[in-house]
């Protein structure tokens, strides 16, 4: 005898959860977002009697643009860095390592999130001070000329962004490379096709969703940010997490703020959906210059096949 | 099968160590500043441990790392109690639901956080949940939530249904079967996202900075409200003291997980 209960009956506490702290909020936010703030303190944090779109318009102009154009740039920019440098860590960490190594260094990629992130970040002020280690080596080399300035511009912020988002860059394009099928490789270079094209034919074009979705991830939580401009950027290397928190912390315009936020919001969704896009059309490129004479497809149906006839 | 040639195996091997190079070199560097005796964190003039000292006798540090642990461990209950249910759910009772709760769920992964955040700070105001412990871990309980489901639904799909199957038609009801056969085999899940979950709301500073009351701040909060007037070496201590037990923590993490599952299934099957 079994009682019928809906399928989804053991997701029901989740759902409720985020309806009621997460759904629930954002929709807050968007409300809020065409209040204005009270000009008396007293009467709480926002005046909701007449919605305009003034905080728009107002988060819309030139000031505000810039920075958000600054933090667009930032996390792009950083987001392809962290692809660049991140692809052969992830293609070594799935290819060329043992399995008994493999788990350790895995291990150690994603440890320093488990060390507090301020405190990481604090730790490049110290290595790119003026007067400190790196700033002395690099002036003794002649590399430099005067002290390291790199501290509270936006290239320190870059660095920063580049460094805290790598491992999260190199989990899911590691993961996408690991679950490529040894005997792929193996097939196309019998049947002919060099390491180059191999890679460019069979690795790459099945990587592709990884390194997409570690591209996302990082370009979302790098828009985001607060905490990396807060303490590498100063003055000069503000985002737009800044200029939200500064409303709605310090200037205690809440309305403000949330319009900021939705902003943000439907930028880095145009942003991720034009990169998906522009990935879809580098998959087209990719397929026109290999030719689709090595179509992975094909071909893994041609290595089962000829598998099964030796054995 | 042509082995690679090894000149670009060397040196995707010498990248792939600078790189790890680049990682550690600021966890390097607050290791060795937490023993520096100067004033000023940034400034090394000589080797002590006097801030370790210094630290653990600071009342506001160790509130506000007690503060840390208490809503990491109710915020990691929340997610924990919810998600584990959840994710089950995901792995063997899949339906019209699942789809949208998946989409739902990396909307929830794909939200800046300080978007979440500022969501938080005027919905629990506007509710009226003004206890600052409970606001902070509700604040970290939905995104850990989504980690838990993730985690524990990639190791559900990974195990099958056979045992499952198989307490059933030995006449185990399907309460039983899940209580004695289900709940037991997740364990390693569960414990992978206790500690997960743990550590991603110890470390917390977007969402804690909003929804923070006066008198309830995190270790996070209490560093960055130090560092406009400088900092010092106490918080260097005090973060290098965390990473040993969390060091320790992993380690038997790292055991366990290595006694029930596969290589590289740590984060990776979770992201699968």
């Amino acid at each position: 005898m079994r009682i019928r209960i809906p399928r989804f009956s053991m997701a029901i506490p989740a759902m409720a959860w985020w309806a009621a702290f997460f759904i629930a909020p954002l929709g807050a936010i968007i409300y809020f977002s065409f209040g204005i703030k009270p000009s008396d303190p007293g009467a709480g944090v926002v005046d909701l009697t007449s919605l305009s779109f003034s905080n728009y318009i107002a988060a819309t102009s030139e000031v505000y643009l810039t920075v958000f154009q600054i933090t667009m740039r930032t996390a792009g920019l950083g987001t392809l860095a962290c692809a660049l440098v991140g692809f052969p860590v992830a293609y070594v960490l799935a290819r060329h390592i043992t399995t008994r190594w493999q788990p350790i260094l895995l291990f150690l990629l994603v440890l320093p999130f488990w060390i507090s992130f301020l405190l990481r970040t604090f730790a490049w002020r110290i290595i790119l001070a003026p007067e400190g280690v790196l700033s002395h080596a690099l002036q003794d080399i002649g590399l430099l000329s005067g002290p390291l300035s790199m501290l509270d511009t936006n290239s320190a912020v870059q660095l920063g962004i580049i460094y805290n988002y790598l491992p999260l860059m190199v989990l899911p394009m590691f993961v996408a490379l690991d679950k490529i099928d040894p005997a792929l490789i193996r097939g196309s270079m019998d049947l002919g096709a060099g390491p180059v094209r191999t890679f460019l034919s069979i690795t790459l074009p099945l990587a592709l969703p990884g390194i997409l979705g570690g591209m996302v991830l990082t370009f979302i939580l790098a828009s985001g940010d607060y905490v990396v401009p807060a303490i590498l950027g100063g003055a000069k290397g503000l985002m737009i997490g800044n200029l939200v928190a500064t409303q709605i912390l310090a200037a205690q315009n809440l309305p403000m703020g949330s319009a900021m936020a939705v902003i943000l919001i439907l930028m880095i969704c145009g942003i991720v959906l034009s990169m998906l896009m522009l990935l879809m059309a580098f998959r087209w490129l990719l397929r026109t210059i290999a030719g689709p004479a090595v179509d992975a497809r094909a071909l893994s149906v041609a290595v089962a096949a000829e598998t099964r006839e030796r054995t | 099968m042509r082995r690679p040639r090894n000149w670009s195996r060397a040196l995707l091997l010498i990248w792939m160590g600078l790189v790890f190079v680049f990682l550690f070199l600021p966890i390097l560097v607050v290791i060795i500043y937490s023993f520096n005796g100067g004033r000023n964190l940034y400034v090394w003039t000589e080797f002590s441990t006097r801030w370790y000292w210094v630290a653990v006798h600071n009342p506001r540090v160790v509130n506000a790392l007690i503060v840390s642990l208490q809503a990491a461990t109710i915020s990691c209950a929340i997610a924990v109690c919810l998600g584990v249910p959840a994710g089950i759910a995901l792995a063997r009772r899949k339906g019209m639901w699942s789809p949208p709760f998946m989409v739902l769920l990396f909307i929830i992964l794909g939200t800046p956080e300080l978007v979440s955040a500022i969501g938080q700070m005027i919905w629990l105001d506007r509710i009226g949940l003004y206890d600052g412990l409970l606001r902070l871990a509700v604040g970290h309980s939905l995104f850990n939530l989504a980690v838990v489901i993730l985690i524990v639904r990639a190791r559900a799909e990974g195990l099958g249904e056979a045992l499952e199957d198989a307490a059933a038609d030995l006449g185990a009801v399907p309460w039983r079967a899940f209580m004695q056969i289900t709940l037991p085999l997740m364990l390693p899940a569960v414990l992978a996202s206790v500690l997960l979950s743990f550590i991603l709301s110890f470390d917390d500073v977007i969402i804690s900075l909003f929804v923070q009351r006066p008198g309830t701040s995190t270790l996070p909060i209490q560093i960055l409200s130090s560092f406009k007037p400088g900092l010092k070496g106490d918080v260097a201590a005090i973060v290098v003291i965390t990473l040993g037990v969390t060091l320790a923590g992993m380690l038997v993490a790292a055991l366990m997980l290595r006694r029930s599952d596969k290589r590289g299934k740590f984060l990776g099957g979770a992201l699968n």
